[in-house]
C-alpha cells in the first residue's frame, strides 16, 4: 500500500540551491574537459543508449543545425520521456498530486527567467544566435531543471538526469544524439 | 457615470466598490484557469508532436511561459484573498469550448498559436490600461511572452507552407480550430463587459474586440495564402 507524505521541501530546497549555483550556459563552445566527457557518458549509459562518440558544437550556428537536423536520433528523447513518465509515477505515488505539480510548476517558472537571462548573455557574448535560439536554449534548461527536481523527489540517485544536470550545470548544453553522437555545445 | 478611480495595490482594493473588487476577482480567476488549460491542453502535449529537438524545446519553452502566465495570475489572486481552487480547473467554471479538444497533430498547434494566442493577445492589450495597477503591470510582465507565442505561430506557419501537404494540413487545423475563437471575446451583451468598462478596468466591448480579431486574424492568414473559415457566431 503506498504512503502518500507532504512534499519534502528540503530535497526542493537543495535542488532550488543547485539551480542558482549552476554555471548555465557559461561553456558554450569550450573545448571539453574530462569531468563533460564523464558526465556526458554518464548520462547516456543510464538513458540506456550505451556508450557514444562525443561531439563539440562550436558556435550558436551550429548548434542550430544539429538541433534542426532532419536525421535526429529521437531515441534518446523517447528514453528520456519514458524516464520522466516512470520518474512521474513513482513522485504522484509519493506525494499529494497537487503539491507535487504546483511545486514543480512553480520550481520550474522560477528558473525559466533565470536560464533565458543566461542564456540570452551567452548569446550576446558570442554572438550569432537567432532570436528564437535563446527561447529553445531556456526550454532545454528549464526541462533539465524540472527533470532534476523529479528525479530527487523520486530518491532516484543514478538518474540520467542527474548527470544531464551536471553537464548544464557546468556551463554546457546537451544538444541530443545524432547517429551514434551525443553533442554538446 | 461613476467617478474614476485607480487602485495601485492589492492592499488598496479592500477600500474599492464591492463590484469593482468583484469584477477584478472574476478576470484574475479566468485568466488563472484559461492560462492553464491552454498550457495542459495544448503546450505541453505539442512537445511530443514537435518534429526537432529545436521544436520541441521552443515548445518546452512556450508551455514553461503559459504555465508562468497561470502561476502569475494565481500568485495575484492568492494576495486579493481569492482560494486557489477557485483558480483551478473544475471549479464549477466552464473551460471554454477550444478546450474540449484535445490536440492531435503539430500542425493543430501551430493554428493554435497563430491564431488563439492572437485572440490572448487582444485580451491582454485590453488590460494594459487596466486602473487597477498590478493587473495592469502583470498584462504588461505577459504581454512579450504572448506575443513571441504568437510569432511562434508565424514562424512555424512560414514553415509548414513551404510544402503543399503542408499548407493543406494547415488549413484544416485552421478550419477545425478558427470557429471556436471568436467566442473568446464574450457576448454582445455581457454584463461583465459592461461592468468591466464602467471602471476603467478594460477598454473596449466584447464585439470591437472580436471584430478587432477577426481584422487581425484575416491579415496574418492571408499574409500566408491561408484562409479563415465562416463562422456563424450567436450573440
Amino acid at each position: 500500500m503506498s504512503r502518500i507524505v507532504v512534499l519534502p521541501q528540503v530535497v526542493l530546497e537543495q535542488v532550488r540551491t543547485d539551480l542558482r549555483a549552476a554555471a548555465w550556459f557559461a561553456a558554450l563552445g569550450e573545448p571539453l574537459t574530462d569531468d563533460d566527457r564523464a558526465d556526458a557518458d554518464a548520462y547516456a549509459k543510464a538513458l540506456g543508449l550505451g556508450t557514444l562518440l562525443l561531439g563539440l558544437a562550436r558556435e550558436w550556428p551550429e548548434a542550430e543545425r544539429v538541433l534542426q537536423a532532419p536525421d535526429w536520433s529521437p531515441t534518446w528523447w523517447d528514453h528520456e520521456e519514458e524516464r520522466r513518465r516512470w520518474l512521474l509515477a513513482a513522485a504522484e505515488v509519493r506525494y499529494p498530486e497537487r503539491a507535487l505539480w504546483t511545486s514543480l510548476t512553480q520550481l520550474t517558472t522560477e528558473i525559466g527567467d533565470v536560464v533565458h537571462g543566461k542564456a540570452g548573455i551567452a548569446a550576446a557574448r558570442m554572438g550569432g544566435a537567432a532570436k528564437a535560439s535563446i527561447h529553445v536554449a531556456a526550454g532545454a534548461a528549464a526541462q533539465a531543471a524540472y527533470q532534476l527536481a523529479l528525479a530527487r523527489l523520486a530518491e532516484d540517485a543514478a538518474s540520467p538526469f542527474e548527470s544531464k544536470f551536471r553537464l548544464f550545470a557546468a556551463g554546457r548544453w546537451p544538444l541530443g544524439v545524432l547517429g551514434s553522437t551525443l553533442i554538446l555545445f | 457615470m461613476s467617478d474614476p478611480i485607480v487602485v495601485k495595490t492589492v492592499e488598496d482594493l479592500q477600500d474599492a466598490p464591492e463590484e469593482y473588487r468583484e469584477a477584478i476577482a472574476k478576470l484574475v480567476i479566468s485568466h488563472a484557469i484559461n492560462e492553464l488549460y491552454g498550457a495542459q491542453v495544448f503546450d505541453e502535449p505539442a512537445i511530443a508532436y514537435a518534429p526537432t529537438p529545436y521544436a520541441k524545446w521552443l515548445t518546452c519553452r512556450v508551455a514553461m511561459e503559459e504555465y508562468g502566465h497561470h502561476v502569475r495570475f494565481k500568485q495575484l489572486g492568492i494576495q486579493m484573498g481569492i482560494p486557489e481552487e477557485r483558480m483551478m480547473p473544475g471549479a464549477g467554471k466552464r473551460p471554454l469550448s477550444i478546450f474540449e479538444f484535445p490536440l492531435k497533430t503539430w500542425e493543430e498547434f501551430v493554428a493554435i498559436k497563430l491564431l488563439a494566442d492572437l485572440a490572448e493577445i487582444l485580451q491582454v492589450e485590453d488590460l494594459l490600461h487596466c486602473t487597477f495597477h498590478p493587473l495592469r503591470n502583470l498584462a504588461r510582465a505577459t504581454m512579450p511572452e504572448e506575443r513571441f507565442h504568437a510569432q511562434f505561430g508565424e514562424d512555424f506557419t512560414a514553415e509548414l507552407i513551404k510544402t503543399k501537404e503542408g499548407k493543406a494540413t494547415l488549413q484544416a487545423a485552421i478550419n477545425e480550430y478558427f470557429p471556436y475563437l471568436p467566442s473568446f471575446f464574450g457576448g454582445s451583451k455581457s454584463r461583465n463587459n459592461e461592468i468591466f468598462r464602467k471602471w476603467n478596468i478594460k477598454q473596449r466591448t466584447n464585439d470591437e474586440m472580436r471584430q478587432d480579431f477577426m481584422k487581425r486574424a484575416t491579415e496574418v492568414a492571408s499574409k500566408y495564402g491561408l484562409t479563415l473559415p465562416e463562422v456563424r457566431r450567436a450573440a
